[in-house]
């Protein structure tokens, strides 16, 4: 036996009151390794890269800037690699059914961005074929059930073409992958060239160009020093790294993290207040053996390891618990749902499961020190 | 250690009073007792006449309000409640009338949990358990829970857990109050054991003058003091 199996043995006393414990303890966590995932996953800012930089119009990200500003950006010595993006919102077949095109140099685009978005040579090249060819994410392609070959209508809520229709043909060259599961991917590559040609509006004109700096070098400056180049000119810029850019994108609609943090937060605070009830209550029926423990030599430190241990012990396999089957629901359903299970996520739930079983024991274990032995045995 | 001539246990001048309803009751103002090294001591008195009490402040658990209490070379009276615990789990054993188990844990659970507080491997913990167990004639019943023992073979458990330490000082509070004869004369039999073999120094409060028979010498307490009793050799 060691000190652990004693606290083990302590909280198996009650083995109901434990197991319900543990329960809430476990569902508690389960709702957390899942919102926590989600968000990892869907967000896109968790697959966002923090050495991307994307320059957008300074008023406004639906501002177009000229396609002519690549070249002072690409001047910038400390500028590995640029591309551009003209976005072209609209739907396919009806209006709810939001599909998102990116219209882009893709040789480009593979340069600066092509490995998280998993685009290959072979993909470049089959998109090279024709000026209608385009390239879909695998989150949309598997939304819409869409093949490699097939053709897709997509139509423009407001970008129209010379011929007066604001329907835009395309033919599926093939499915990008993104990097990892945490890629955003629920859009589609369209070759800029085409797009520019045939649209009506805003020729020559971008939504943001999208920046790799330099190995070594420091995003935040670069960010700064291209601004700065524009800040005078007919088009100020506003350059950010891709996660800043995606989050404050996201945060346009809603704080979405906000919510499920105070959501999940709540949850947690009702947890801590439950478990410390319970555990003051059972620390107090066992006022009497405390007593005796002192007495055969436990020090107060002992008494409050002791205790500490036991709650440490129940959030430890209730948090378990919780956190496995989030990782199950994440394996198996993650693609489908957007679930993201990282590292980063456990790795905090962990530090919640610890900071928690400590704060719960902390009162009990604070009580149990005080009480004088002579007191303890006349609870009996 | 103590000097030859110098006795073990020392008390002197201790004063003790507890508040009930709002009046000071005192119990002991001014007692003086000494014990020497390998005494065997029953401790026998009127309900409510401070034998407990006095146990507690040997123990370490109660304090007294005045006087000195010596054991060893430790001064009671003077350390602090972590400095007392300490003493506790190295120089004092304690059994007690109803056991005081710990119903979640075997016999041998029970008998190990002073050694949790030293520096010893699980495996010298288990050797010195089955060691105890065996002096206790429990050997074989490490795995029971007490729950499923006679009083006789739990208070031989709370005797085991008492000794496992290897102390010097054993304090017990009616060690016998709760068992029948047979079982009462098999505990006080393991007691003298300790005292003659082991040499252990033992102090038993009793209502029973049988068991003090055990005792090499009983000790009246009455209104805050001692009266030796005259014993035939
Ligand atoms: N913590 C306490 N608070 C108040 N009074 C106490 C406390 N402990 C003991 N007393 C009182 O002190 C007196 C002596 O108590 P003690 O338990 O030492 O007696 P005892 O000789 O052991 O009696 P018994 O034979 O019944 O066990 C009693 O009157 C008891 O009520
Ligand atoms: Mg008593």
């Amino acid at each position: 036996m060691t000190f652990f199996d004693l606290a083990r043995k302590n909280a198996w006393r009650k083995p109901l009151r434990t197991v319900l414990l543990m329960i809430s303890i476990a569902v508690a966590f389960l709702i957390y390794g899942l919102t926590a995932s989600f968000l990892n996953g869907t967000q896109g800012a968790a697959g966002a890269s923090d050495d991307l930089l994307g320059v957008t119009s300074a008023s406004g990200r639906t501002q177009p800037l000229p396609i002519a500003a690549m070249s002072r950006i690409t001047a910038d010595l400390d500028v590995a690699a640029a591309g551009y993006v003209a976005r072209l919102r609209g739907f396919v077949d009806v209006e709810k059914n939001f599909v998102a095109v990116s219209a882009a140099d893709p040789g480009l685009l593979m340069a600066v961005n092509g490995k998280e978005l998993g685009l290959t040579p072979a993909l470049i090249d089959a998109i090279g074929q024709a000026r209608d060819k385009v390239l879909v994410g695998r989150a949309l392609a598997e939304a819409q059930g869409w093949i490699a070959g097939q053709r897709v209508t997509v139509t423009a809520f407001d970008m129209s073409r010379q011929d007066g229709s604001r329907d835009w043909r395309f033919e599926i060259a093939g499915i990008f992958e993104g990097e990892n599961a945490a890629t955003d991917t629920y859009f589609m590559i369209a070759r800029y060239d085409y797009v520019n040609a045939a649209r009506v509006r805003g020729k020559d004109t971008v939504d943001a160009f999208v920046v790799r700096p330099r190995a070594g070098v420091s995003p935040g400056e670069l960010a700064a020093r291209i601004d700065t180049l524009f800040s005078n000119s007919a088009t100020p810029t506003r350059t950010q790294s891709e996660r800043q850019f995606l989050e404050a994108f996201l945060r346009q609609y809603a704080d979405i993290g906000l919510i499920v943090n105070l959501v999940v937060g709540a949850a947690f605070v009702t947890l801590l207040m439950i478990v410390v009830n319970t555990m003051v209550f059972a620390v107090r029926e066992r006022t009497f053996e405390i007593g005796v423990l002192k007495t055969l030599g436990f020090s107060r430190l002992d008494i409050v390891a002791l205790i500490l241990g036991e709650t440490l012990f129940v959030f430890a396999v209730g948090g378990g618990i919780g956190l496995a089957l989030a990782k199950l629901a994440a394996t198996f359903a993650g693609p489908a749902l957007g679930l993201v299970f990282s590292t980063p996520v456990l790795v905090k739930a962990l530090a919640i499961i610890a900071a928690l079983g400590l704060a719960t024991g902390v009162l009990p274990a604070f009580n149990a020190m005080r009480i004088p032995i002579i007191t303890a045995f006349r609870t009996r | 250690m103590t000097q030859g001539n110098e006795p073990y246990i020392a008390l002197s001048g201790i004063k003790k009073a507890y508040r009930i309803g709002g009046e000071m009751i005192p119990i002991f103002s001014g007692l003086d007792l000494t014990i020497p090294r390998g005494d065997f001591v029953a401790v026998m008195g009127p309900s409510g006449s401070g034998k407990s009490t006095l146990l507690n402040m040997l123990a370490g658990i109660d304090r007294p309000d005045g006087g000195t209490l010596r054991i060893g070379t430790s001064h009671l009276d003077q350390m602090g409640e972590a400095a007392r615990a300490a003493w506790r789990a190295h120089n004092m054993g304690i059994v007690f009338q109803f056991y005081n188990l710990l119903p979640m844990l075997t016999a041998a659970e029970n008998v190990e949990l002073p050694l949790l507080l030293k520096p010893l491997t699980r495996k010298e913990r288990r050797l010195r358990v089955e060691r105890v167990l065996d002096l206790v004639g429990l050997s074989g019943r490490e795995k029971q829970y007490p729950a499923l023992m006679s009083g006789g073979q739990q208070q031989r458990v709370g005797i085991a857990r008492a000794i496992v330490s290897d102390p010097g000082l054993l304090l017990c509070d009616e060690p016998t109050g709760d068992l029948d004869r047979k079982s009462a004369d098999e505990v006080l039999e393991m007691l003298r054991f300790l005292n003659r073999q082991l040499e252990k120094t033992i102090i038993m409060v009793t209502h029973d003058p049988q068991a003090a028979l055990y005792a090499r010498r009983t000790l009246h307490l009455d209104k805050g003091d001692f009266i030796e009793e005259k014993r035939a050799a």
